[in-house]
């Protein structure tokens, strides 16, 4: 996501170094999963497209030769309940280093250096935080609870405990990420580490005071977007929370196939994870370009252009995602109510975000840890740190995380599906809409990282 | 539903201590249809086939002989449709694999 606006600054780095100059595109297109594709085939756009279609469409049939119920159960199984003796230590400590990373990241943002990559504010809330700690999350499990700097802050605050509205249930938090997403989108946060600083620090405010009114656990388990999307890519981690608290290991992704979600306002936040990684890539097409100029050319005034696609993206992918749930009432065909399978069918799809997560950010961490190194050893000088150069071969990692996080989202879904349902043909048929569905969402996500990167339009 | 339903814990759903039983699955049968209903636990079925299929993996310890039976005919009657199934997924997987390796010498 990063990657575009970090460009700028990246530039100026190159001209300085040769280095850089070979890893800049590499960084340019981490993002994209096309970027080595790209480059190296000479594939038509179509073919392309049918190829990734025709990729998740298969492992769909394949993985419906596995009826065997007992089978698809023991693929579940093999959950391990552990045992940390010093987990109250270890909380302190996370906690500890999570608000001193939080003050270390305003402090730096407002005097640190100006070049964003010998910024430790940017390098380590990019680099550091929303690529590197995001990734393990569903890698290995989400510590975010533990970490999360304002949750430590809240607990030494006094607890108004207002209740909450249970009826907006996840609508905030699906309110609030689509609202991240956009400030990221539209603003120059990896460029301009004071507005990063002012950013953090809105976030914060906002935070504290509604953890102070509604309690930290209402407020951190429903309204924070941020808490929720980590909690939600720790259900694909191998390390989580049995039912009873304790921590356990798992197969990967094996969690994701168990009844999660209390709703479709939780099913709309999973939905809401997977658009705003196609938003960040749409807007830099030039057929968003074509679209707001003709917009802003019928009087839409262009302020509104990129709040608008947004929601109106949202808008589309949540219907076409509630279209499916209730096809699949007929294809199954089953009397179970739509709203249980929008439910039980979406924990799956955390999987696949996961898999484009890796496919943005993991060249993009790699690239950027010496930058983080040296931001946390030298923090207040301007040193243009080296970045790493990823080998060519990397953008093929990319495209194993996006074939991964289908394959495990495919499997999770069969598992689903086998769970619902008595009727083993009935538990193929009810994934055709939900199949169809991902296909979709595969091809319109490669036929966006085809697109050449363009300016975003409207923009200051 | 099998045993295999649980809720994991992670933080999901822990503010919502109204809902605490294992199945919350919820249904929705439209008015101008008779469903068949499990007499073990009220679920609606579409057919007697699928209900026979749920009685004898959800109930299995508690289903008569006639019940049992039914069970078995009805798990065969789908283990043949099964098997025709299989047999088209294959085709449609070998039209994909060589329409692709065709497709891709001619571009």
């Amino acid at each position: 996501m990063r990657r575009r606006a970090l460009v700028p600054g990246l530039r100026a780095v190159a001209v300085a170094s040769v280095l850089a100059a070979v890893a800049r595109p590499v960084l340019a297109h981490g993002g994209s999963l096309g970027g080595g594709a790209r480059e190296s085939l000479t594939v038509p756009t179509w073919l392309m497209l049918a190829t990734g279609g025709a990729a998740v469409g298969g492992s769909f049939l394949l993985a419906s030769f596995a009826t065997d119920r007992s089978a698809i159960d023991a693929l579940l199984d093999g959950r391990r309940t552990l045992r940390l003796p010093v987990e109250p230590a270890l909380r302190l400590v996370a906690g500890a280093l999570g608000v001193v990373v939080l003050l270390g990241v305003l402090v730096t943002g407002y005097v640190g250096p100006t070049d964003p990559l010998s910024n430790p504010a940017v390098v380590v809330v990019w680099g550091g935080w929303w690529a590197g700690f995001a990734m393990s999350t569903y890698l290995v499990g989400n510590t975010w609870p533990a970490v999360n700097p304002w949750r430590t802050v809240v607990s030494a605050l006094p607890d108004f405990g207002r209740s909450y509205r249970w009826r907006f249930g996840a609508w905030p938090s699906v309110a609030g990420l689509l609202a991240l997403v956009w400030i990221e989108v539209v603003s120059p946060l990896a460029d301009e580490p004071a507005v990063l600083a002012t950013t953090v620090l809105g976030y914060s405010a906002v935070t504290l005071a509604g953890a102070v009114v509604y309690g930290p656990e209402t407020w951190f388990s429903e309204v924070d977007p941020v808490a929720r999307v980590f909690r939600y890519y720790g259900a694909v981690a191998p390390f989580g929370r049995a039912e009873d608290g304790s921590p356990e290991l798992r197969p990967p992704g094996s969690a994701v196939s168990s009844d999660l979600l209390d709703g479709v306002d939780e099913v709309a936040f999973v939905v809401a994870l997977l658009w705003v990684t196609t938003f960040d890539g749409f807007v830099a097409t030039p057929a968003w370009r074509t679209v707001a100029r003709w917009l802003v050319g019928l009087g839409y005034p262009p302020a509104l252009l990129y709040p608008g696609a947004m929601l109106a993206g949202f808008a589309l992918f949540f219907g076409l995602y509630l279209l499916a749930a209730r096809l699949a009432r007929r294809t199954a065909p089953t009397y179970v109510a739509t709203a249980t399978l929008a439910r039980r069918f979406a924990p799956p799809l955390l999987a696949i975000a996961a898999g484009y997560h890796v496919a943005h950010f993991l060249g993009y961490f790699l690239s950027l840890t010496p930058a983080l190194l040296t931001a946390v050893t030298a923090p207040l000088a301007t040193v243009n740190p080296p970045l790493l150069v990823v080998p060519g071969w990397f953008g093929g990692v990319a495209i194993a995380g996006v074939l991964g996080g289908h394959l495990v989202a495919i499997l999770a879904a069969h598992a689903t599906a086998f769970d619902l349902f008595p009727g083993r043909l009935q538990a193929i048929r009810s994934q055709y809409p939900f199949i169809a569905v991902m296909v979709c969402y595969t091809m319109a996500s490669l036929w966006i990282v085809t697109r050449p990167d363009v300016p975003l339009p409207y923009l200051p | 539903m099998t045993d295999a339903t649980q809720r994991s814990g992670d933080g999901f759903g822990e503010t919502h201590g109204d809902e605490t039983d294992d199945d919350r699955t919820a249904y929705d049968v439209p008015s101008d249809e008779t469903p068949v209903e499990c007499t073990y636990c009220g679920r609606p079925f579409e057919s007697d086939a699928l209900l026979a299929l749920h009685r004898g993996q959800v109930h299995a310890d508690v289903i008569t002989d006639d019940e049992r039976a039914a069970y078995d005919s009805a798990h065969e009657a789908e283990s043949g449709q099964l098997r025709r199934f299989r047999l088209k997924a294959l085709a449609v997987l070998v039209v994909i694999y060589f329409g692709f390796l065709m497709v891709y010498a001619l571009v």
